[in-house]
């Protein structure tokens, strides 16, 4: 009967590339940003011990190291703030959508009616900022499932509700 | 009705259950203290007669113990049927009470090794996705007993009316010893001798600890280092190693093969597939058709000149996929006609034939290119470091070709085909994998690309299901997005259970 997958109309069933997906709220590249920079923190707090307790004789010009760990600070802070516009996701009548990644790029999607279960984080610095991170579970190897980060609390709070309603409906 | 009402009490398992138990007690402990008797024999004559008595009477309060216990741990397993459920009470000081509802079920396995064989009773395991290993383990019930069990919770499950499914049917698939031969010799050697090898490194590191323990660690090294000093001086042995190493590969090979799938029967009955196999440990499986996910069909080119494939289920298991090997099932030594049975069974009137082949964007072709001159360099670097000689590249006139044609080969294997409800994937080398996967099956869908997948327009797709994930690499954009959407819609207008 079907001869090959192009005699099915496409066009008859609904197209996630055409939808819009919605951006996370900027608030959350603030919170990115205090990731990034207590990391480089704690490096640069380590590196300044290390050279002036002179464990390590590398280099006999130590500005360089500074620099190159600056360097790197910067292109993290700019990869994390494409990588931040990238972000989006999209919920949908029977599903729920995420995108995301600047050098590896993915979509995924997850039905409603293959969710085990939904979960809400919150961080320590997202809290102050009123975020939280949106995961949800399927079966099997969950481990690369849904997780959107940087939600509203109110709004995670209703995809949430809206999901288990689904799902019980 | 009367098996229902057979085990609405709380019961125990057969009293040979004991036996069992304490056998088991008894060979888990010498496991773990092999060494200790090891080491008792050794100085033997070293030790004193006083203290022998002691060892003795130790010994023996031991096996009393642990009889003792035994006998516990029978007398507190309880099993019983209720309200669609299976429930367990177990422990002696620690009591478990677990309860299964029957829908949550995926297998119930009937298991003999020598001893259950002898005392002629069934170990009955019941298994759900959940954990790894078999939720509920009954160690002894006899054979009326266990089939009874066994009806009282597929009867249920498969809410069907008709009770009396029972007769014996011809047999969907039976090989014979012959037949297991040529199974055997058409396995994957490799892997064999691989495994071998994983055990006697396993038993090496056993052994030199005791000689550890015993100072005696230099005396084993130097016995080593001797012979494979002498060894590295002489071609013919290397050779001869060579012969030796592939003849106990095929051995091994048939070892495992003739213990594993002895007397290998498969019955089509209802909706499940009963298999029956094994030679020492006598294993029989009842795979439920529902809750296949999906299955690999496998193939190498001796097995083609045979006729034979082997099948993979793959069933829903929970955590990472790869621990649980032993819960995949697998028939060997498939004919095409039965292969076809089976499809159909768990697909039926799902059609592939005639549709044609989708392949890979040459991208992909690139991509294992690259990986494979990566693991080429690698593979150079780690050999020049090690051996420190010019010499040793001369290793790459034989590795490049090798390299080229198994990514050539591997390349043009790579493809995908479907029709409404049902993907197939093919892939592999030297051996041919084809997967198939419904689509309601899918629990979630991803579209991957890399900034350089991007520039050319082509992404992966990859479908999780409960069972693990299944790839297609590197196709057009579009194609990737049409199936991301088909598969969609699939699942979410599905009103199938997946499990």
């Amino acid at each position: 009967m079907t001869d090959s997958f192009q005699n099915i109309a496409v066009t008859s069933f609904p197209d996630i590339i055409k939808i819009d997906f919605k951006s996370i709220s900027n608030k959350y590249l603030k919170v990115i940003l205090i990731h990034v920079f207590l990391v480089f923190l704690i490096l640069f707090v380590a590196l300044l011990i290390t050279d002036y307790s002179g464990v390590f004789k590398i280099l006999e010009n130590t500005i360089w190291l500074y620099l190159i760990v600056f360097i790197v600070f910067i292109a993290v802070v700019a990869i994390k703030s494409i990588g931040f516009k990238k972000m989006k996701y999209v919920v949908r009548e029977k599903d729920i959508s995420y995108k995301k990644g600047v050098f590896f790029r993915s979509l995924t999607t997850v039905p409603f009616n293959r969710i085990q279960h939904i979960e809400i984080d919150e961080g320590p610095v997202s809290r102050f900022f009123n975020l939280v991170s949106l995961s949800v579970f399927t079966a099997g190897d969950s481990s690369d499932d849904l997780k959107i980060s940087g939600l509203l609390k109110e709004e995670a709070q209703q995809i949430k509700e809206f999901i288990s309603n689904k799902i019980d409906g | 009705m009367d098996n229902i009402d057979r085990f609405s009490n709380f019961r125990r398992q057969s009293k040979k259950g004991i036996l069992v138990i304490y056998l088991n007690i008894l060979y888990k402990a010498f496991k773990a203290f092999w060494f200790l008797l090891f080491l008792f024999i050794q100085k033997f004559s070293k030790i004193s007669e006083s203290t022998l008595l002691y060892i003795y009477i130790g010994v023996f309060a031991l096996l009393v113990f642990l009889l003792i216990r035994a006998f516990l741990i029978f007398k507190n397993f309880q099993f019983k049927i209720e309200n669609k459920h299976f429930i367990l009470q177990k422990g002696i000081l620690k009591k478990t009470h677990t309860s299964i509802p029957f829908d949550r079920i995926q297998n119930i396995n009937f298991k003999q090794n020598i001893i259950q064989q002898i005392i002629d009773v069934h170990e009955v395991n019941i298994e759900t996705a959940g954990s790894s290993k078999a939720e509920i383990s009954i160690k002894a019930l006899s054979f009326k007993e266990a089939s009874a069990l066994k009806q009282a919770i597929t009867i249920f499950d498969e809410m069907t009316t008709t009770a009396n499914i029972k007769t014996e049917e011809k047999p969907l698939l039976q090989i014979g010893f012959a037949a297991l031969m040529k199974v055997s010799f058409t396995e994957n050697h490799l892997q064999s001798l691989l495994l071998l090898f994983a055990v006697l490194l396993g038993f090496y590191q056993q052994i030199s600890d005791l000689f550890d323990g015993l100072g005696k660690q230099d005396l084993l090294d130097n016995y080593i280092t001797e012979n494979a000093s002498s060894l590295e001086n002489n071609v013919i042995l290397i050779i001869g190693f060579l012969i030796i190493l592939s003849v106990i590969a095929v051995l091994s090979s048939t070892v495992r093969v003739v213990l594993r799938h002895f007397n290998l029967t498969v019955f089509v009955k209802n909706n499940a597939l009963e298999i029956y196999q094994g030679f020492t440990t006598k294993k029989s499986v009842i795979l439920k058709k529902d809750k296949v996910q999906h299955i690999t069909i496998s193939q190498n080119p001796i097995k083609k000149k045979f006729g034979i494939s082997f099948i993979n289920f793959k069933q829903a298991i929970s955590g990472k996929v790869e621990n649980k090997k032993d819960k995949v099932i697998k028939i060997v030594g498939c004919q095409l006609s039965q292969v076809a049975v089976i499809k159909n069974l768990l697909f039926p009137s799902e059609n592939l034939e005639g549709i044609h082949k989708n392949f890979s964007t040459s991208y992909y072709r690139v991509r294992l290119y690259l990986r494979g001159a990566l693991m080429l360099f690698i593979l150079n670097t780690l050999l020049y470091v090690v051996i420190q000689s010019n010499q040793v590249l001369w290793i790459n006139t034989v590795l490049i070709p090798v390299f080229i044609l198994s990514i050539e080969v591997s390349f043009k294997k790579r493809y995908y085909l479907f029709n409404k409800e049902l993907l197939l994937v093919g892939q592999g080398t030297i051996e041919t994998h084809k997967t198939y996967l419904p689509f309601f099956k899918v629990q979630h869908v991803k579209l991957k690309q890399t900034i350089f997948q991007a520039k050319n327009n082509v992404a992966d797709v990859i479908f999780q299901t409960a069972s693990g994930k299944i790839k297609i690499p590197c196709i057009q954009l579009e194609k990737a997005q049409q199936i991301y959407n088909y598969t969609l819609f699939k699942v979410e207008t599905s009103q199938k259970s997946w499990m």
